[in-house]
């Protein structure tokens, strides 16, 4: 619902510095009738829904009038901010996120320089649909894969020890220090290739000028990477930070929740995961409720810091 | 040319539109006209034969809380029950998350006619109190609930919202299939020791030790000693057991001593189970990877015969041992063993069954206040012997057969029993799966279930069990353990519903979670660190207010003991 919220701003981004006068509005009628659709699906879906929100200051129960239920005030808040265990899947939540973002980050990058270098299109599709068909994979199958991977009979350690790295089999799963790496290693598996389609668009319309002219000033391939690829789709990857920044909070529920065990619970529990166990599983709706106000209300105000920051640098913007 | 191909299209095309129309004209007539005079005739054939009443065909939804398959549209008992009470059912079935089904169920308050049994719905209000009903007309449902009235009736409020499906019964029939919890083991390990008496959790991992020395690999698998499994909601794998070891039924999370329910999980006894463990894990006997397994691993590694041991319920792991016969390793499949701590307590894992609370249908607000009573009115009827007949062994003669007054089947007929398509089209599974049924015996002394009628019994058992079971001097499986005596009149405290978002179930949810953390841990814990773990845990579970829970627990136990009691 916020994310609607967020990227319908951005694309309804007000022209600047042109005045909207009657006379405009009647030239751009039909556009305007046009946008009239959008308009109502965003307000039902979008801002309609927020009205939900009264269900964090209630001991909301299915199934009564709104004027049957018991308020509350802040007790669900509470009951959040106070909970031990809220703390440390906080701290797991920002943890994963950030190295997903990181990981993600870089990876999709690279591997999309790397791409664009490849002068034979044919190797460079095969790599290309090679590396993105796993996006279409489901996290259940995923974390099977991954599961079956890490067992002590499994690939990872099938290899570590041919190579005598290890002595024994490592029990990947069942040590919290590796749980994080885990996940944002399967979560670049998974999506590196993905990734990349938007960052090879943004390759394929910077000025084939600017690469003929680094030529001839007798710029390598490395420096043609670094001087021209790299500032030609700054702008895209900003816009893409920022926005990723407003999803910190959703460092995923069905990576943790199906990877996880009670060896590494203090390491893999996330937001999603204690919202479902305390809220949803109880029929506390109130509670889950609250927990995503609280998400949202991060999720905003990082989205604004990020926005801000960015305009402090001159780089591009979302809102 | 082209002039000609045009209107010869042109011309098929209106000649294939109209005999759509026709066709679906037709088939529309055939279901309005056809189907309702047919219907009536039936109805005055057979109306003579039931009670007077002029049969009018009547449709019921039914939503069944689990996945299950829709039955064929032709399936032989549906169709009989149509003919004769008038009644067809139109099935839904869960897809998905049943909390999630329920909760737009519930918000939307869009209920059928019929829905299986579940404390979310009772507390929105979407049931209606069924008693009176049943007084006024259902004298036969009545009569089946007569002794469970009183335990049928809602502890909030006192009303009758459900009609369990299962736990009414007749006689104590035993039956050969054992579905509970024990400490199984692999048959051959029995088998190489010579078919000991096993009662102790020592004696147990003492032969495990020694086979899985003996046999390091079982067909090219490196052989695993004990399994537990923790995963998700199935977690009675590393919890359940110390209860059963000191001797006590499964009551859940909770021992019910002198009446009064305490948790065990933070007692002495549990302690010693988890050190015992602990041990077992420092010789190798405990798979590595038990904690991080998902349950298709558990149960692969199951199904591959090298699992030796494990606590589980047999329901649980049954489809593991299902493929194990399939690959003719009956060596590998398990039996199971009543153990404790010493020889001088006695095991109670084997309970009699206790009623289905919370289970069964129950007639939603949305039926009309006719269709509420011709829905009782059917399973007033369908209740009757000749019925419960139909619903279980089929029909005579087709399903099986009669032989000096036994009912038994045919080897055909059984391997059809076992065969899901077959059934969808000449069993009402899921509507017998959850309507109210006879358990125990037929006033003909048959059984009401094929799997307890004694003659069943024999003739499913394979040659190798039945050297095993001589070996033992047992007729089956389930005399390894006790006879089970009679439940205490509360039995069981794990049914007690703790209430959705209240203190005890917060509590109950957090101590699950530091079990889940903590036992892990201490089980794989150095010998030597083992305590320090153990009392790391105990100390976090006593933070708890496990008070609320033991509470909550104990007054509806107080309250079973007031309103059930027969007096």
């Amino acid at each position: 619902m916020e994310e609607t919220v967020v990227k319908d701003s951005a694309v309804r981004k007000p022209k600047k510095n042109k005045k909207i006068t009657w006379a405009v509005l009647k030239e751009q009628r039909q556009l305007i009738y046009m946008s009239v659709p959008l308009m109502a699906y965003i307000i039902l879906f979008a801002y309609v829904p927020i009205w939900g929100w009264t269900m964090a200051f209630q001991d909301y129960k299915p199934a009564r009038d709104f004027s049957e239920q018991k308020w509350v005030g802040f007790k669900h808040f509470e009951f959040l901010f106070k909970d031990d265990s809220f703390l440390q899947v906080f701290r797991n939540t920002l943890a994963m996120s950030v190295i997903n973002i990181i990981l993600g980050f870089t990876t999709a990058i690279i591997l999309a320089l790397l791409l664009n270098e490849i002068r034979k299109v044919f190797w460079k599709r095969t790599v290309q649909t090679i590396s993105y068909l796993p996006h279409f994979l489901s996290w259940i199958i995923v974390t099977g894969i991954v599961a079956t991977s890490l067992a002590s009979d499994g690939i990872i350690n099938d290899i570590l020890m041919k190579l005598h790295l290890i002595k024994e089999p490592i029990q990947w799963l069942s040590e919290g220090k590796y749980f994080w790496g885990i996940v944002g290693a399967s979560h670049v598996w998974k999506e590196v290739g993905w990734n990349t389609i938007i960052y090879l668009a943004a390759m394929a319309s910077i000025d084939p000028a600017l690469y003929e002219a680094a030529d001839m000033d007798g710029a390598s391939r490395y420096r043609k990477m670094f001087h021209v690829t790299l500032p030609g789709i700054k702008p895209t990857i900003i816009i893409l930070l920022i926005m990723q920044v407003g999803h910190i909070l959703e460092a995923g529920f069905e990576v943790q929740y199906l990877l996880g065990n009670g060896l590494v619970v203090d390491w893999s529990q996330t937001i999603d995961i204690f919202v479902l166990k305390y809220g949803l599983a109880q029929g506390n709706y109130s509670l889950a409720t609250a927990a995503g106000i609280f998400k949202t209300v991060v999720s905003v105000t990082l989205l604004l810091i990020a926005n801000g920051v960015a305009k402090r640098l001159g780089e591009e913007r979302l809102l | 040319m082209g002039g000609k191909t045009k209107s010869w299209l042109r011309l098929s095309t209106v000649l294939l539109l109209s005999l759509c129309i026709g066709l679906t004209g037709c088939g529309g007539g055939n279901g309005n006209s056809g189907a309702q005079p047919e219907a009536k005739d039936s109805a005055e054939q057979t109306t003579p034969g039931t009670d007077g009443d002029k049969i009018e065909p009547f449709e019921v939804s039914v939503f069944i809380g689990q996945p299950d398959q829709q039955p064929t549209p032709d399936n032989k008992i549906y169709k009989l029950i149509r003919e004769k009470t008038g009644a067809s059912f139109k099935f839904e079935f869960l897809a998905g998350d049943i909390d999630q089904k329920l909760g737009v169920m519930i918000a939307g308050g869009d209920y059928p006619d019929m829905m299986t049994a579940n404390q979310k719905l009772t507390a929105a209000g979407a049931f209606i109190p069924l008693e009176d009903l049943i007084e006024e007309h259902a004298p036969n449902l009545k009569k089946h609930y007569e002794k469970y009235w009183n335990m049928m009736k809602d502890p909030n409020d006192g009303h009758i919202y459900n009609l369990p499906n299962y736990g009414v019964t007749n006689a104590d029939v035993t039956s050969s299939y054992y579905s509970g919890p024990a400490f199984w083991i692999q048959k051959d390990v029995l088998a190489e020791a010579g078919y000991p008496e096993v009662k102790t959790l020592d004696q147990y991992f003492d032969i495990i030790k020694q086979y899985k020395e003996k046999h390091p690999t079982i067909d090219g698998t490196p052989t695993i000693g004990f399994e537990i499994l923790n995963y998700d909601w199935k977690n009675w794998g590393l919890f359940n057991a110390p209860q059963h070891l000191i001797g006590h039924p499964n009551d859940g999370g909770v021992v019910v001593k002198d009446g009064k329910a305490e948790i065990f999980a933070d007692k002495d006894y549990a302690k010693r189970y988890y050190k015992k463990l602990n041990e077992m894990n420092a010789l190798g006997i405990i798979d590595k990877e038990t904690f991080t397994q998902n349950f298709d691993q558990y149960m692969a590694k199951i199904s591959s015969g090298a699992v030796l041991g494990m606590f589980d319920q047999h329901w649980n792991f049954q489809s593991a041992e299902d493929a194990l016969i399939t690959q003719k390793k009956d060596e590998r499949t398990y039996v199971g063993l009543p153990l404790v701590f010493d020889e001088s307590i006695k095991d109670h894992y084997k309970d009699r069954p206790a009623l289905n609370l919370n289970n069964g249908f129950g007639i939603t607000v949305n039926a009309s206040e006719e269709q509420a009573i011709r829905i009782i009115k059917l399973l007033d009827t369908l209740i009757q012997e000749d019925w419960q007949k139909i619903l279980s062994w089929g029909i005579e003669g087709e399903d099986y057969i009669v032989k000096d007054g036994r009912f038994m089947k045919t080897q055909e007929q059984r391997d059809l029993f076992t065969d899901a398509t077959w059934k969808l089209a000449n069993k009402a599974d899921s509507f017998h799966g959850q309507a109210p049924k006879m358990e125990g015996l037929f006033s003909d002394g048959n059984a009401t279930d094929g799997a307890a009628q004694p003659e069943e019994m024999v003739a499913a058992l394979r040659e190798y069990d039945k050297n095993f079971l001589a070996q033992y001097g047992f007729n089956s499986y389930v005399d390894f353990f006790s006879p089970a005596p009679e439940n205490e009149i509360a039995y069981p405290a794990w049914s007690v519903d703790l209430v959705d978002g209240s203190e005890a179930k917060i509590v109950n949810t957090k101590q699950n979670e530091l079990s889940t953390k903590y036992l892990p841990k201490a089980i794989l814990a150095k010998p030597e660190e083992f305590d320090s773990v153990w009392d790391e845990y105990v100390s976090e579970i006593r933070k708890l207010n496990i008070k609320a829970y033991e509470d909550r627990i104990n007054e509806v136990l107080q309250w079973r003991r007031d309103t059930w009691s027969v007096k």
